[in-house]
């Protein structure tokens, strides 16, 4: 539901079949599956390291994913996700299966289709000097971007910076 | 590396016309190049506010000459809307903050001294709601912040061979009185040659890159936004297989190590339960 439009749909377009995918993805760790995006929810199953899953929805800390026949709700840190396109060296077997379709198409198609930016684009291209007036043009006060965040309810909060030393802070809540 | 000294050499000999490349080692003297003038980018030097942006400034006409703005008016002024609300809930809120987005389909964005950040319009239309993009500027805007960048110019961190000379091109030039670029000030003419000399493409020390992505997702949650969206970026960034040499992969640690690293801070965000705004991003960004 989250990105596959975009990015598989951009990139595999050419392989219509493949434009109603779901955003695979695996444990990363034995996690908990739970009835509800909560660590007081209650655990449904207990997923074993590298179970592959189904995302279907993100919350905040959590992920609601099918796993095996079961939906309910993981941690996002839990979850790692493969690169798509991987080609049929490592890890293939896993991504072959899970879209059902050769994995060596996957990887022709889909590493021809971002075209980027190159040290000579760099290189040869003289300052635009008139785009960076453009660019200027579009900047936006104080006062418009607060006027901005009221529209979408999105409240200021006080939080300092989080530093690695903070981090046995998994029970700070 | 060789070939790129012999061009940041070339440009020393003929400053103006950097596409005659045929041309570059005719009567190059090294010697005389390296004495013309002060260098422009001086690395003990404390930097003002005003010269950090010009520096900006003129990093961002040279990105710009290679990357060219999007057409979408509206789409410029939704990303600076979101870029500004929230860079306001940083130390540095008064810079002039400036945000764009470039046509490009590479995947990544750029953080400029003095408050200029670019996405990449194909890193956009990858993104799911505002929360996202909240995260990327924030990221962004923690660089700017922490003078990331300008302390890498400054250390030549950046800095190979090439682009330390790129600094003595520049020298050249204004020694004869060279605004060669039409930019107002010596420090923009300077930044051009960096941007030449490949200052997007070298990545920065990766401890600098976990420092932005830690503050950035403070940042975006202070603005309200739920800071697990930048999480949601990684994520998608990991199942993205790209080649290109000004890509976030090109230039960032992985993405699954970026994401280990936030996994150390961000649950202690977990109780700022901020919005995702998905409509409005949805509608301005949306295909």
């Amino acid at each position: 539901m989250r990105w596959h439009s975009f990015v598989l749909a951009a990139i595999l377009a050419a392989a219509s079949c493949l434009v109603a995918a779901q955003e695979q993805a695996f444990t990363n760790r034995s996690t908990e599956l739970k009835d509800k995006g909560a660590p007081e929810g209650r655990t449904l199953a207990t997923l074993p390291d590298n179970t592959s899953v189904k995302v279907v929805q993100r919350s905040g800390g959590w992920t609601r994913v099918e796993a095996s026949g079961q939906s309910g709700w993981v941690r996002a840190f839990h979850l790692r996700f493969p690169t798509v396109v991987e080609s049929s060296s490592s890890g293939g077997s896993m991504l072959g299966g899970l879209f059902g379709r050769p994995k060596q198409q996957q990887a022709s198609i889909a590493t021809t289709g971002i075209r980027g930016l190159s040290a000579d684009d760099f290189k040869t291209a003289n300052p635009d000097v008139a785009a960076l007036g453009r660019l200027q043009s579009y900047r936006v006060d104080k006062g418009a971007a607060e006027r901005f965040a009221r529209e979408a309810r999105l409240v200021s909060v006080s939080i300092s910076y989080l530093m690695e030393e903070a981090t046995s802070s998994k029970g700070r809540r | 590396m060789k070939f790129r000294l012999l061009m940041a050499l070339g440009l020393i000999a003929c400053a103006p016309a950097y596409a005659q490349f045929g041309n570059l080692l005719k009567g190059l003297d090294v010697n005389k190049a390296l004495d013309i003038g002060k260098k422009t980018v001086d690395a003990n030097k404390e930097y003002t506010q005003e010269e950090e942006i010009q520096l900006g400034e003129g990093l961002a006409a040279g990105f710009l000459g290679a990357a060219p703005l999007h057409k979408d008016e509206r789409l410029q002024r939704y990303v600076n809307r979101v870029g500004r609300w929230v860079a306001a809930h940083s130390e540095r809120a008064d810079l002039p903050w400036t945000f764009g987005v470039i046509e490009n389909e590479t995947i990544n964005a750029f953080a400029m001294p003095g408050g200029t950040v670019i996405i990449s319009h194909g890193l956009l239309k990858r993104l799911q709601n505002e929360s996202e993009l909240a995260g990327v500027l924030g990221h962004e805007i923690a660089h700017v912040v922490q003078k990331h960048q300008l302390q890498a110019i400054q250390a030549g961190a950046k800095g190979d061979l090439a682009a330390t000379l790129g600094k003595e091109a520049v020298g050249s030039r204004i020694g004869r009185g060279g605004d060669a670029f039409g930019l107002k000030s010596q420090l923009a003419n300077a930044a051009v040659d960096l941007a030449k000399n490949g200052f997007f493409l070298k990545p920065l020390d990766r401890s600098l890159e976990y420092e932005a992505d830690r503050m950035g997702v403070v940042l975006a949650a202070r603005a309200g936004y739920d800071p697990y969206g930048f999480v949601a970026v990684l994520q998608m960034l990991a199942q993205v297989k790209e080649t290109d040499e000004a890509g976030i992969m090109a230039t960032h640690p992985s993405a699954a190590d970026r994401i280990a690293e936030l996994e150390k801070v961000v649950p202690a965000l977990e109780k700022y339960a901020g919005q995702t705004v998905e409509p409005r991003f949805k509608q301005t960004v949306g295909k």
